[in-house]
């Protein structure tokens, strides 16, 4: 075969993927096709029935539009690149299959169920809290991906080394320069979060996700910094109508599929389904990689459906899951707060469990987006331009979950306990 | 430490780093470098996740808590022009003391150290308190690796990811954090090699 080569994949959300023969190659590798076995969005089937797609056609997607939001930015704004980080025409063809390969592989590390089971990653020795997809991510790329991203021809120009990728994937200084585009992998305007809000939405059936890719893209850019610091990635002015939207898009998703109440509830049962079966209730370290990859969809599936996962395996089996029983505002002011703690202290044993928003992945946050300013050509925050953005809280709701044994006592103690505080 | 027990803690010390701003208030980039700072330097187990970006390390959660702060009205932030762009603002609010009352019990044994990030780098730029917290950060990772670093090693290494700065400017400043004994990876012998 040449290595020549170029190849494409149907995708439901960009019409085709195309890739080149290296990239081909490390996607048949078992650690990329074990993604095929890794729902996008754990059990959320149990709400949007279309919601089933993988980790695998996501992955094909943010390397699409990696490459995309690339090209518009070296289109848009090459002097800034040039003269402020000393890009010639090699460094940019280099850079351009560094972001692609770690978009195609910043998700290798997911555990089955995606982010439902991340809780279940066990701490780090260090002390510096538990681990996180990234870091399982980035020891992949170093170890059964390293012989696919390092030995293949097209990479004779380049020299790319597995320890670019995986350093650029979990964000440490040895992406060197290459650590200028990690934005483009994980941040605000980042090419997973834009593949996930369409895919998510084209799955689920819903259209809160969607917003003007093509517009986003091609305005895409390297502002230069203020007061003389260095250039970062944000939109051109034209642009900033389409970023809004986007913004507003995650802001839907978030409250409409992510932080469902019912998605929620069995992230909650998935999770503790898994700390039953998984042997000291957590996943292997990235140090046992191999004992890691083992664990998919299919062998989580495979033990529930023989019994496994003890009673919260029984409530994914029956749909017997937990009923939300009080939630507050989405932006929470201290009297919410104040009626939460009451809530949550006359429940008692009978509160199952709790969600803040601040804990689920996909939280909208309080990232600002960088505008180029027409005049000044200097950075802008998306919020002085936008007064829907400047305007949007931050989430803080918090739901409180009862087993639906317990329900209508549980719903008679928060009735008891918020009478007299309205 | 528990979800709520953890953010009560991080609002507080939010609170209490804008209380305590020789300015009267902070920018979200010292606010998000005084956090890692706390957290790397002097072990303030905020929970945060610290990655590497161009502009020094960052968690997105951080921005997250500054946003429920104000929610609960124990900070307010504005957006500011002046000559080289716009700024944020964040101030003090009506409900700063109840916050950090609240929380601050959680970290007893750290309240010190809010006031010593004040005092060590209150009154140092954005441009400069990236480069500094991006010096901390490939210190640590040298550290972790066991690795013992000359002076211009580290310098070099900053300058890969921040290239706008000029090797001896980045390790003028290394040297300066050394002093202060808030380096790992340098060897004494190493600092003037």
């Amino acid at each position: 075969m040449n290595p020549h080569d170029t190849f494409e994949i149907r995708c439901p959300v960009h019409g085709f993927v195309a890739l080149n023969d290296w990239e081909r190659q490390i996607i048949e590798q078992p650690a990329y096709q074990r993604l095929r076995r890794i729902r996008q969005l754990a059990w959320t089937d149990q709400v949007y029935p279309g919601a089933m797609h993988n980790r695998f056609e996501h992955s094909l997607g943010v390397m699409h539009t990696a490459g995309l939001i690339y090209d518009a930015i070296i289109r848009n704004s090459s002097k800034v690149l040039h003269d402020e980080l000393g890009y010639d025409e090699q460094g940019v063809k280099r850079n351009r299959q560094l972001v692609r390969l770690a978009a195609l592989l910043h998700d290798v590390g997911h555990s089955p169920f995606s982010h439902a089971s991340e809780e279940l990653f066990p701490d780090q020795e260090n002390g510096g809290g538990k681990f996180v997809h990234e870091q399982y991510s980035a020891a992949i790329v170093r170890g059964p991906l390293r012989e696919a991203i390092e030995e293949h021809k097209l990479n004779q120009g380049y020299n790319l080394e597995a320890e670019d990728v995986a350093a650029l994937l979990e964000g440490s200084a040895g992406a060197r320069q290459g650590i200028f585009w990690r934005d483009l992998i994980t941040g605000q305007m980042d090419a997973d979060r834009m593949d996930y809000l369409l895919r998510d939405s084209h799955h689920a059936g819903v259209h809160y996700g969607r917003f003007d890719l093509q517009r986003l893209i091609s305005t895409m850019t390297a502002i230069r910094g203020k007061d003389g610091g260095p250039p970062r990635i944000g939109i051109q002015e034209g642009g900033w109508h389409a970023a809004e939207a986007l913004v507003i898009a995650r802001y839907f998703m978030f409250t409409q599929v992510y932080f469902h109440k019912t998605r929620v509830a069995y992230d909650i049962h998935i999770r503790e389904a898994m700390k039953e079966l998984l042997p000291g209730g957590h996943f292997p370290t990235p140090e046992q990689l191999s004992e890691f990859l083992a664990w998919d969809d299919w062998r989580v599936l495979g033990l529930l459906a023989s019994g496994g996962g003890g009673e919260h395996g029984a409530r994914l089996s029956g749909r017997h899951h937990y009923r939300l029983v009080f939630q507050t505002n989405e932006v929470q002011t201290p009297d919410d707060k104040a009626r939460l703690v009451k809530v949550r202290a006359s429940l008692g044993e009978l509160l199952a469990a709790e969600m803040p928003a601040g804990k689920s992945w996909y939280k909208t946050g309080n990232t600002d987006i960088r505008v180029e300013d027409e005049r000044t050509l200097g950075p802008v925050p998306l919020s002085v331009r936008s007064s829907v953005v400047r305007n949007l809280g931050n989430n803080d709701q918090v739901l409180l979950y009862c087993s639906p044994e317990n329900r209508l006592e549980a719903m008679k103690k928060v009735k008891e306990a918020l009478d007299g505080m309205e | 430490m528990e979800w709520n027990k953890l953010q009560d803690a991080r609002l507080a010390v939010i609170a209490k780093l804008v209380s305590l701003a020789p300015a009267g208030y902070l920018g979200r980039t010292a606010l998000m470098k005084f956090c890692y700072l706390l957290q790397t330097v002097r072990q303030v187990p905020l929970g945060y996740r610290f990655t590497l970006y161009s502009y020094g390390p960052f968690d997105a959660d951080v921005l997250s808590d500054l946003g429920t702060a104000e929610n609960l009205e124990a900070v307010k932030t504005s957006v500011v022009q002046y000559s080289g762009g716009y700024g944020y603002r964040i101030r003090k609010a009506e409900r700063a003391e109840e916050t950090i009352e609240t929380g601050i019990g959680l970290l007893e044994e750290h309240v010190r150290d809010i006031d010593w990030v004040i005092a060590e780098f209150g009154s140092h730029g954005s441009a400069d308190l990236e480069l500094e917290s991006t010096i901390v950060f490939v210190d640590r990772e040298g550290a972790r690796k066991a690795e013992r670093l000359t002076i211009s090693e580290l310098a070099r290494r900053v300058k890969d990811v921040k290239p706008h700065f000029e090797e001896a400017y980045i390790a003028g400043k290394a040297a300066g954090l050394y002093e202060k004994r808030m380096l790992r990876s340098l060897a004494a012998s190493m600092v003037h090699a």
